[in-house]
């Protein structure tokens, strides 16, 4: 115990905090991208999902296996998997777009089925109403159903970033230097354990702490009647 | 890309690949169970207790579920035998494991329990049950059956993305088990294409578990995918 508060004044000093500053800019940035793109790269999903008529079947049945097999494998072996075959293709890539992309796959699978549900909710006869008027499939997709499905997709998706914050601390495991990996490098030159790992949990807390509490606030402004009404609380006796 | 797939070294390991794969799955088990009953019991807190504790169950629950499984294993891992707590890596990983998994069950739990209906409790209140046979008899069937989905799929969550945490300290589990192989002859690629095969092989036996354990004890007609 001692030494642990013998360590304080030294861990907190100015060149470790800018160290761990730069890693949680880091951490932020890489699920952003990732999340981003794979966000856009779901709605393609979607939309390629959904592609009425028989020549199609196969493209949807990928479609629909990519997204259950994604969500079954940890994202770990995602990583290595991404990590030793981008590296057989491109020998120098470097290591934060190899977790980019790793971050990206994972997303695509876990917002597609948040988009489908999106999609799904908005009525049928606001469709039949588009092919009536002669609106091709992707008119009708950008200019009827997705102004009416993104207050249902934003509050889940903006969650699901969210709470990646947190999944990306398995990164550190190929070497990206993101707080998990700065953590372990400190905890290695000797700080207390307690200490480090402490401080990076208070880390991300603070970074997925008011992301989360703006992704609540949104659901709550974002929400229609009819979904406050749907459940009757339990009186507290 | 001139990478040669040389599958052979793998089917000879399959056997201790499996291993790592039953460890897994009772890895998953008992996190789950565990949590479950964390989070049993700190709903009810959520909903019938005093505010100090209610206060502690909710500074709980943000607190884990806002930061990474793997820093809270690190935590008990590196952290805690400085204060004279050796566990072995195993347990580590089971208790971090738990505790996190019991802080998102509390959130998935309290939603069920917001859903029973007020009528419901009343009656049960004017046939004289105490506390804990409203909970037992009237909420948990109750909630059994509307959370279902929300648990099953929470169960491939801890199954899957919680245990292959391990991987990072030492438990040769399915992760684990593919480092360590790998890492004898450097076929990464092969090994961990074959663990991600067995990876969704695995969720899908207990999703279909899942699946006709719900229909079997709460009629719920569960969708494997």
């Amino acid at each position: 115990m001692e030494r642990i508060l013998e360590q304080i004044p030294r861990f907190f000093s100015g060149p470790n905090m800018t160290l761990l500053l730069e890693a949680a800019g880091l951490t932020l940035a890489m699920t952003l991208t990732g999340c981003l793109i794979g966000f856009g790269l779901a709605f393609v999903l979607v939309y390629l999902r959904q592609t009425p008529g028989m020549w199609a079947l196969p493209l949807r049945w990928i479609c629909i296996t990519y997204v259950e097999v994604f969500r079954r494998i940890p994202f770990i072996v995602v990583i290595y998997l991404v990590l030793f075959f981008i590296q057989a293709v491109t020998p120098d890539a470097s290591l934060f777009t190899i977790a980019v992309i790793a971050i990206c796959l994972y997303a695509v699978a876990y917002t597609a089925d948040i988009i489908r549900g999106g999609i799904e909710s908005v009525p049928i006869t606001q469709v039949e109403a588009a092919q009536s008027m002669n609106l091709s499939r992707l008119q009708t997709n950008i200019r009827i159903i997705l102004p009416q499905a993104w207050p249902v997709i934003a509050p889940p998706a903006i969650a699901f970033a969210v709470s990646f914050i947190k999944d990306t601390a398995l990164v550190s495991q190929v070497g990206v230097f993101e707080l998990t990996f700065r953590g372990k490098e400190l905890n290695n030159q000797g700080y207390s354990g307690l200490l480090v790992f402490g401080t990076i949990a208070l880390c991300y807390f603070l970074l997925s702490f008011p992301l989360s509490i703006l992704g609540q606030y949104l659901e709550k402004r974002l929400a229609t009647p009819r979904g406050e009404r749907r459940s009757r609380k339990i009186r507290h006796p | 890309m001139n990478y040669g797939f040389q599958f052979g070294v793998v089917w000879d390991n399959i056997p201790e690949l499996l291993e790592g794969a039953w460890l897994t799955l009772q890895l998953g088990c008992f996190a789950f169970a565990g949590g479950s009953l964390i989070g049993l019991l700190f709903a009810t807190i959520k909903t019938y207790g005093a505010w100090p504790l209610r206060f502690l169950v909710d500074c709980y629950v943000i607190f884990i579920t806002n930061t990474p499984a793997l820093i809270q294993i690190y935590f008990l891992y590196f952290g805690l035998p400085e204060v004279g707590i050796r566990w072995s890596n195993e347990a580590c990983l089971l208790i971090g494991l738990t505790m996190n998994a019991g802080a998102y069950l509390t959130l998935i739990l309290r939603a069920g329990f917001l859903s029973v209906r007020v009528t419901e409790i009343e009656a049960s209140q004017t046939l004289g049950m105490s506390l804990i046979q409203q909970v037992r008899y009237i909420i948990l069937p109750h909630i059994a059956k509307s959370i279902y989905p929300a648990l099953a799929n929470f169960f491939i969550v801890v199954l899957v993305m919680g245990t292959s945490v391990g991987a990072l300290i030492g438990v040769d589990e399915l992760t684990g088990q593919a480092i360590n192989l790998s890492t004898v002859n450097y076929r990464w690629l092969e090994y961990f294409t074959v663990v991600a095969g067995m990876y969704v092989v695995l969720t899908f036996i207990a999703s279909i578990g899942l699946a006709l354990l719900g229909r079997w004890a709460f009629r719920v007609k569960a969708r494997i995918f």
